[in-house]
């Protein structure tokens, strides 16, 4: 493993490596410092940039994207109080109060760090368990790989905040757009209306990018338009500290960085859940253990340290799921799973022992992004905060024109660019009524590998009770129960909650 | 040998997905909430939006890459920040033109990725 692990970072460090990973590190930097442009929009804009370089190119720079852009929320989040991405939305709570008594450069910093840190941790438990669990995932029958899968569906649905069956229905329709065209087993045209391109199924990355870039923006546009992203910056003060005590302050904590990193990855792994509820988790948890609780919220580092360290960790966590199951994490490896099927990739349990070299390559790129991120912080943090101001009238048409190249170029039908707007407006209502997106995206990534190992299990044997019997298949079924149980049960204690303030609130 | 073939598991999906929109329509009329008050909301520039983009869609195959990004962009520009004056159009041909030349030279030149020719314009 070293070894694969040392002729990757050789291979990495290759200036036609180098490069993609740095400018993805960079692009991901200033979409995570931009308010309203998430992880997933960023990476998505780089996705079509990818086309035209080889695999290992491609991932390192979306690689770069994913840490860099977890790292990149916290400027904000520190000099203006308002997340850059949602992960970094904990890192206001004690960032921001730091800044403002006149330590920015003491915030930004430790959060750089704790970063550093924690992403490093994520990618030691990434290296370290994607090997294992892709060999277990190898013994897998067709059961097990449908009982995963399931597990993995209801597990989003039932995470999302807003209503279980509206996540469970969201996973269905999912499923829905994938049973369009050809029929994965037998190879029999379907549903295809007698439309030729819809004879060829739906690819899931144009609607990827459709249902999450226009849910985004649409949603910005709401509020109106125009005035530039941000408040006018002013003048920040001096960012210089001295690192060998930010360093010391970050590391003087181990088992709190050390627990929330776990978190990060421990969120990472379940999929399709992301930072930004690693970060919130992280922060709760390190407030709770604390022997300062009543510091959290007022500057603390160590607030800073738990939002930051378990966002990046998050995305080593994240990494594991899609090159050990091929399951995306979330909708940023969903758009790296896409990019490794354009390039005719099969990820899943086989992804680490058939491409050792892109894999190892991966990990190589996901550990050099780090020190990369934080030459960005140091050489540009000052200038950050000007990108924020970036007219949104002229940052949407180019994040759209981009979201249309990306479709387009897939397979240079411009089929692909109607699916883009169909699914945008779809995805768009879906938003409206209150539809989370992503076990949509999670179920239309599984619904074809649902269905083959569902066929391929009651081709094999015809009982169905197997599903069941099998100890593995057997045990994800009863956790997806579990999790659909457990997220009606949270639910309804929501809402008694929810029934009791409103009756406190009418006594008054 | 069940009977499977290529309409078994479209049925269960779209089964369960009946099952459960019908579930979601039941707990809603037992609910009987009554509706959230909306937030004003920009519906129009919504829909604006989405019209430029399908009309962008509609023409990419007509006009070409080059000339249809390039109305693309200055009309979402224009319609998301009102040019006022020669200076403001001049800002929005600008943002336009250069949109549309950097995309191009960057994926055609550099990263050999084809994009659309016009039919009508062959440009």
């Amino acid at each position: 493993m070293f070894d694969l692990l040392g002729a990757g970072l050789a291979n990495i460090m290759q200036v036609k490596y180098l490069v993609p990973l740095a400018l993805g590190t960079l692009v991901g930097v200033l979409g995570g410092a931009l308010p309203g442009v998430t992880i997933t929009m960023t990476i998505i804009v780089v996705l079509p940039f990818t086309f035209g370089l080889d695999p290992l190119q491609g991932l390192a720079a979306m690689t770069g994207v994913y840490v860099g852009g977890s790292a990149g929320g916290l400027v904000t989040a520190v000099l203006l109080g308002l997340p850059g991405t949602p992960s970094a939305i904990a890192t206001t709570f004690d960032g921001h109060p730091m800044a403002k008594k006149g330590e920015p450069g003491r915030a930004i910093w430790l959060g750089v760090w704790a970063s550093f840190f924690g992403g490093l941790l994520g990618g030691v438990f990434l290296i370290a368990a994607t090997d294992p669990l892709a060999r277990i995932a190898l013994q897998f029958g067709p059961w097990e790989f449908f009982s995963l899968f399931i597990l993995a569906l209801s597990m989003v649905a039932g995470l999302v905040e807003s209503s279980l069956v509206k996540g469970l229905i969201a996973g269905a329709l999912g499923c829905v757009v994938t049973i369009l065209g050809t029929d994965p087993v037998m190879g029999q045209e379907r549903l295809g209306l007698g439309i030729p391109f819809l004879a060829g199924g739906i690819d899931f990355l144009p609607v990827l990018i459709g249902v999450f870039a226009f849910a985004q923006i649409m949603t910005e546009l709401e509020r109106g338009a125009g005035a530039p992203a941000a408040v006018a910056v002013g003048r920040v003060a001096s960012l210089a500290v001295r690192h060998a005590k930010v360093i010391w302050e970050v590391l003087s904590r181990p088992v709190q960085l050390l627990w929330c990193s776990f978190i990060g990855v421990l969120i990472g792994v379940l999929p399709a859940i992301g930072g930004s509820a690693a970060s919130m988790m992280a922060y709760d948890q390190a407030k709770k253990f604390s022997r300062h609780p009543e510091r959290f919220g007022t500057g603390t580092p160590e607030g800073i340290v738990a939002s930051e360290a378990s966002n990046n960790a998050n995305v080593g966590g994240s990494l594991v799921t899609i090159m050990a199951f091929g399951i995306p994490g979330d909708a940023v490896t969903a758009v790296m799973l896409g990019a490794l099927t354009i390039h005719g990739i099969q990820s899943g349990p086989l992804f680490i022992s058939q491409n050792a070299t892109l894999a190892y390559g991966i990990f190589a790129a996901y550990l050099v992004a780090h020190p990369i991120m934080v030459a960005i912080m140091w050489a540009g943090s000052r200038w950050m905060l000007r990108v924020t101001t970036v007219p949104k009238a002229v940052l949407f048409p180019v994040v759209l024109v981009l979201c249309a190249i990306g479709a387009y170029a897939l397979n240079n039908t411009m089929a692909n660019v109607y699916v883009l707007l169909t699914f945008g407006v779809l995805g768009y209502g879906m938003v409206k009524f209150g539809f989370p997106l992503a076990p949509f995206i999670l179920g239309v990534i599984l619904g074809d590998q649902i269905e083959i190992n569902l066929i391929r299990a009651i081709m094999t044997d015809a009982d169905p009770w197997k599903f069941v019997t099998r100890p593995i298949s057997g045990a994800l079924l009863a956790l997806s129960v579990g999790s659909v149980l457990l997220a009606l049960w949270q639910h309804r204690r929501q809402q008694k909650r929810l029934a009791a303030v409103a009756q406190a609130e009418a006594d008054f | 040998m069940v009977p499977i073939g290529p309409g078994f598991y479209p049925r269960i999906v779209l089964g369960i997905t009946a099952a459960l929109s019908a579930w979601l329509v039941v707990a809603d009329w037992l609910a009987k909430k009554a509706p959230a008050p909306r937030k004003p909301a920009n519906y129009g520039l919504v829909a604006a939006m989405f019209a430029l983009f399908g009309l962008y869609a509609g023409a990419l195959p007509f006009l070409g890459f080059r000339v249809a990004t390039f109305a693309y962009v200055a009309a979402v520009n224009a319609l998301l920040d009102p040019p006022r004056g020669a200076r403001g159009w001049a800002r929005v041909a600008l943002v336009a033109l250069l949109t549309a030349a950097a995309t191009y030279v960057v994926f055609e030149r550099y990263l050999l990725v084809l994009l659309p020719r016009g039919g009508w314009t062959g440009f």
